[in-house]
């Protein structure tokens, strides 16, 4: 029996359990992640961290976001009233609704029915993650362009041209579970891990998903849309009170949700890791799985905290070729070798795995080593029109100080000495010899 | 048919019931002190330029082309899904197309890699 | 893993490779064009691009000749990749139009005398009149990209007339147009003219492919399929609701005409002939339209000869109303370009008249005319480049007085030019109107035949009020020169006219292999 024939005939109250369920469990993820990962990068700054409310400063994240509910609501006098009001609506929902799609433990009974802890299992469901991460591209999109004010729509624009940069990224590493899986619903894709994940069979794969899931969320070292240095808030600058709020549930779910598709397609799920089902065959059952996938999650969910505390920001430009030159050719290259791999395998010569394994090392080699080569000089377009009037004012790079006019000395008979040595030494320090 | 949609759409209810509860109590349950300065766009405390909008209303022309070419390869994406799927039932006839595929847009992207599109400055 | 030795394979489908190998050849050309715009230095470019596009054309020329030469089992066409694509005999007389048309506007289009550096900016996007946007205009490399977009325009074309099922065809219709879009807004001179009429282009086609995906989603809703044979079926089997058919049809054909600037759908023809580098609009002008009433015909033929009582009174009005709209407002026109424009809307009223008839003699006649209006089409604009002032080409009817004291050659070839176009005797011009005129009266189109008689005697007459305009005029003191030309734009020229001749004096050869078959499907 399929996971989507064991749903189907789910009765309505189940789906309700379930769907109040799982967004308690976002909630929740939330709460707990804001402040986990404020104790973590505490931790690896060697300061305490919140520890005031709460046992040991657990309910910090709570008490902020009932704080947040009791502080103004403004609304800039220059924003589109209905837009502004309704782009973190749109950029919550499909937070939430992405996580229906992902298996989060096995087949068990809730009050005698038969069911998987799965909200839905659609034969798509991968694209359903996709799909709902791009329709909150576009509350992000709006939020900016809705406020009136210029760093809020800076903030939009990048923010946008990021995510869709790592989203392409992010489908291409997907193609290669896909083919393996041959299928795109959840489900089976965990199924299909059973022998081996499929973290072993498609490194690359992996590295590039984990990679394009922080630029997906706007996390640092990729959070260029909300650099505080550059854009103040980035896309949030106007928000206030419960409005902030959402945007910032829906950025930390974003987070679960990425993380949680990260063990899903690579880390075999709710499964059983390391072999341990063979110890005990209670580890393999449908609510232990709850255990592993939380734990396997969480695991996610931790390197992004770590790199939050290890890596700076990165430049723009930095960013863009990253996505664009690097992931975007490795992952179609990739593809093209995964596809290569199977129709040989299919010819029934040689072992599959093996081979993907070696040719996974190899590949990541390669890049390790394309990184250490120096960048080519781009040549100098003899016919290039410098373009003034669309970009910024930019002070020429080879700015020189410009010589300072020859000063007539005051010519004033009676002055004391001093002042005039110290006026001259002055001179002689700013470099105007 | 559309049976398994069913339970997106409870999430999608009550996730839209909950934020769409947030942002319209968020005006009654805050304080309300009107002042003037609160309602500007936020410049980091110097006067709100006249026009929000940035250089005029024009955006730099670097986030259309990305746009273009995010549909270019969505769309890639999208012919490559099914591809994957099925992959090993076609055989070597998909490898071989799906190899061709590939190219082509490999061909643009070197195009425009060349050219400088992927760069920013 | 053993279980996936088991899966049955999916069977690809059937490819006659040799049947499709012009197509081929010249898209897997225009990838290895785009390729050299990646990776060649500036200065290799022009001389790589023209050589590959030759050879492209020669290539693409020679599989055609082996294939339709072969006179095998599939003479009389054969229909591969799963029915998407026929290749029978007019669609061999399509591709061979539109290979020898667009080698005459490659010819054009590479041409570097006539303009130092040829017809085409580098930065289209730049805004016009700024200081970036006049240096570039002195520039003088070669912008090349060209090449690579009107192979993959032509490749579309190719596609778009064999195309035997609506998907296909709308596909093939967006790969023609969307290069052609932009190389409408790449003129060197008059660039705000020229971005307009890209603007101008890209709206309207939008519209247009809007209308055409619409149409094609009724008659889906209709028939079940998007195949053209199946459309036929269902047609002949009716017990569905005919609005689906009609609405579809209507919007579908919609689509077409205005791809064939046939009145009322032609808005766009003017400016955009007026607007786009003159090489482009010869492009256009010839191959846009060949590709376009080889999709109406295959569409009207193969898909609803059936319902054809329906519909006929239709197109009926809208070829008269094409006709009248181009002789009439051909009149009031005071730059060239425009007027050709009109007047080919006009002639897009001829062909629709051939393409209704829906007979043999239809079919043939409207092919032949086709091919003679292309060739005539190409060397107008050819000899529109040449004449020139400073600021560009000298467009304006009122330049060209007295232009046959200054240039008699030049003036000779035009006013030969312009009575092919008006459809004197011993021009192609002639034969292609007398095919299709006599095709539609054997047909019962009667009625239509006299006002397409009464059109084409008012638009003679602007045709002729430019001769005289040229021979009796006193030519104006600071008027334009005539530049002479390099040896790519002679070439077109020269072939376009000896064509628009030999076709006039012995169209035999061509009327008979305009008529070789039908189409298969």
């Amino acid at each position: 029996m399929t996971t989507a024939e064991l749903l189907a005939d789910d009765p309505i109250w189940l789906i309700l359990i379930k769907v109040v369920g799982i967004f308690a469990f976002l909630v929740v993820m939330t709460l707990f992640m804001i402040n986990w990962e404020r104790k973590v990068v505490a931790r690896m700054q060697q300061r305490p961290g919140p520890n005031r409310v709460g046992p040991n400063g657990w309910l910090q994240s709570l008490a902020d976001g009932l704080k947040l509910a009791f502080k103004e609501d403004i609304r800039p006098v220059l924003a589109d009233k209905w837009v502004f009001f309704l782009a973190p609506v749109i950029s919550c929902i499909p937070a939430f609704v992405a996580f229906s799609v992902i298996p989060i433990g096995g087949e068990v009974s809730i009050f005698g029915e038969r069911t998987a802890l799965q909200l839905v299992d659609l034969p798509v469901g991968v694209l359903v993650v996709l799909a709902c991460s791009s329709v909150g591209v576009y509350g992000i999109v709006l939020s900016g362009w809705a406020s009136g004010s210029p760093y809020p729509l800076l903030g939009a624009l990048r923010s946008a041209a990021q995510v869709i940069s790592y989203e392409i990224a992010m489908g291409l590493s997907i193609v290669g579970v896909v083919m393996f899986s041959h299928s795109m619903s959840t489900s089976d894709i965990v199924k299909a891990q059973g022998n081996l994940w499929f973290v072993v069979l498609l490194f690359p794969s992996f590295a590039i998903y984990v990679i394009s899931m922080v630029g997906e969320t706007n996390r640092a070292p990729f959070d260029l849309p909300e650099a505080e240095s550059e854009l103040v808030g980035g896309f949030h600058t106007e928000y206030s009170s419960l409005k902030f709020a959402l945007f910032f549930l829906a950025e930390y779910v974003n987070m679960v949700t990425v993380s949680a598709l990260a063990s899903t397609l690579f880390l075999g799920g709710y499964q059983t890791p390391f072999g341990l089902g063979s110890l005990w065959s209670g580890f393999d059952n449908g609510w232990f799985g709850l255990v592993w996938f939380v734990a396997k999650t969480l695991f996610f969910l931790f390197v992004f905290i770590w790199l939050r505390g290890t890596l700076p920001r990165m430049r723009y430009d930095q960013f863009m070729r990253l996505g664009w030159k690097v992931l975007v050719p490795i992952s179609l290259v990739w593809i093209v070798a995964v596809a290569l791999v199977r129709a040989l395998n299919n010819s029934g010569e040689f072992s599959q795995q093996q081979f993907l394994i070696i040719l996974g090392v190899v590949l990541g080699v390669l890049v390790l080593l394309s990184l250490l080569l120096p960048d080519r000089k781009v040549e100098e377009d003899p016919n290039a029109v410098p373009i003034t009037g669309g970009g910024f004012p930019v002070p020429p790079l080879d700015l020189e100080v410009p010589k300072a006019p020859t000063r007539r000395t005051p010519v004033v008979a009676n002055l004391p000495k001093e002042p005039v040595a110290v006026t001259a030494s002055k001179e002689a320090s700013d470099g105007d010899v | 048919m559309l049976q398994p949609y069913l339970p997106l759409v409870f999430m999608f209810l009550l996730a839209g019931a909950f934020a769409l509860f947030s942002v319209t109590a968020a005006p009654y349950i805050g304080p309300r002190r009107y002042n003037r300065a609160k309602l500007d766009a936020y410049e980091c405390g110097i006067e709100p330029s006249p026009a929000p909008i940035v250089g005029g209303g024009r955006m730099p022309v670097a986030y259309y082309l990305t746009a273009m070419l995010f549909i270019l390869f969505d769309i890639e994406m999208v012919f490559l899904y099914p591809f994957a799927v099925s992959a090993d039932k076609l055989g070597l006839f998909g490898l071989v197309e799906i190899a061709l595929f590939v190219a082509t847009v490999g061909f643009a992207y070197a195009y425009v890699w060349r050219r400088g599109g992927l760069d920013w400055n | 893993m053993t279980f996936l030795a088991q899966v049955e394979l999916i069977k690809p489908p059937e490819i006659e490779y040799s049947a499709i190998a012009p197509v081929l050849i010249v898209l897997g050309a225009a990838c290895v064009s785009v390729l050299f715009e990646a990776f060649l230095p500036k200065h290799q470019r022009w001389a790589a691009q023209v050589v590959l596009t030759m050879l492209t054309f020669i290539g693409a020329g020679t599989a055609l000749g082996l294939y339709a030469g072969a006179e095998t089992t599939t003479a009389q066409g054969i229909t591969t990749l799963s029915g998407a694509v026929a290749v029978d005999r007019p669609v061999i007389f399509l591709w061979v139009t539109l290979l020898l048309l667009g080698f005459g506007s490659i010819l054009l289009i590479a041409d570097r005398s006539v303009e130092p550096g040829g017809a085409f900016v580098a930065d289209a996007a730049v805004r016009p009149g700024t200081v970036q946007d006049r240096a570039q205009a002195t520039r003088t490399g070669m912008q090349t990209e060209v090449f690579p977009l009107t192979l993959f325009a032509l490749a579309g074309m190719m596609v778009f007339v064999a195309a035997n099922d609506l998907l296909t065809m709308f596909i093939a219709l967006e790969v023609l147009s969307l290069p052609l879009y932009l190389m409408c807004g790449l003129a060197r001179r008059r660039r705000l003219l020229s971005q307009e009429a890209a603007v101008k282009y890209f709206l309207l086609g939008a519209f247009a492919s809007a209308f055409f995906l619409y149409g094609l989603a009724l008659l889906y809703g209709y028939a079940g399929s998007v195949k053209l044979a199946d459309i036929a079926t269902a047609t002949a089997g009716s017990d569905k609701s005919d609005t689906l058919l009609f609405a579809g049809f209507g919007l579908l054909v919609v689509g077409l005409l205005f791809k064939a600037s046939v009145g009322p759908f032609h808005a766009w023809t003017p400016d955009v002939y007026q607007g786009a580098p003159t090489p482009i609009t010869a492009f256009m002008a010839a191959c846009t339209k060949v590709a376009a009433f080889g999709g109406i015909l295959r569409v009207l033929t193969v898909a609803f000869e059936r319902t054809n009582w329906e519909w006929r009174g239709v197109l009926w009005g809208v070829a008269v109303a094409s006709m009248v709209i181009g002789a009439v407002l051909g009149l009031t026109q005071t730059d060239v370009k425009r007027m050709v424009a009109y007047s080919s809307v006009a002639h897009a009223g001829f062909l629709l008249i051939g393409s209704i008839s829906l007979t043999e003699q239809g079919l043939s006649g409207t092919l032949f005319y086709l091919l003679a209006y292309g060739f005539t089409t190409i060397a107008v604009f050819g000899v529109i480049s040449l004449v020139r002032n400073a600021d560009g080409e000298a467009t304006h009817l009122s330049q060209w007085a007295g232009l046959a004291k200054r240039s008699p050659v030049l003036a000779g070839v035009f006013t030969f030019l312009l009575l092919a176009l008006a459809g004197i005797p011993l021009t192609s011009g002639f034969v292609g109107k007398f095919v299709v005129f006599a095709a539609a009266i054997q047909d019962g189109l009667a009625p239509l035949v006299v006002v397409a008689l009464v059109a084409s005697a008012v638009a003679a007459f602007f045709y002729l009020r430019v001769i005289v305009l040229m021979y009796f005029s006193e030519p104006a003191p600071d008027g334009p020169t005539v530049t002479v030309p390099g040896a790519f734009t002679t070439i077109a020229i020269t072939v376009g006219a000896a064509v628009t001749l030999v076709l006039g004096v012995w169209p035999s050869f061509a009327l008979d292999w305009a008529g070789a078959g039908g189409f298969i499907f």
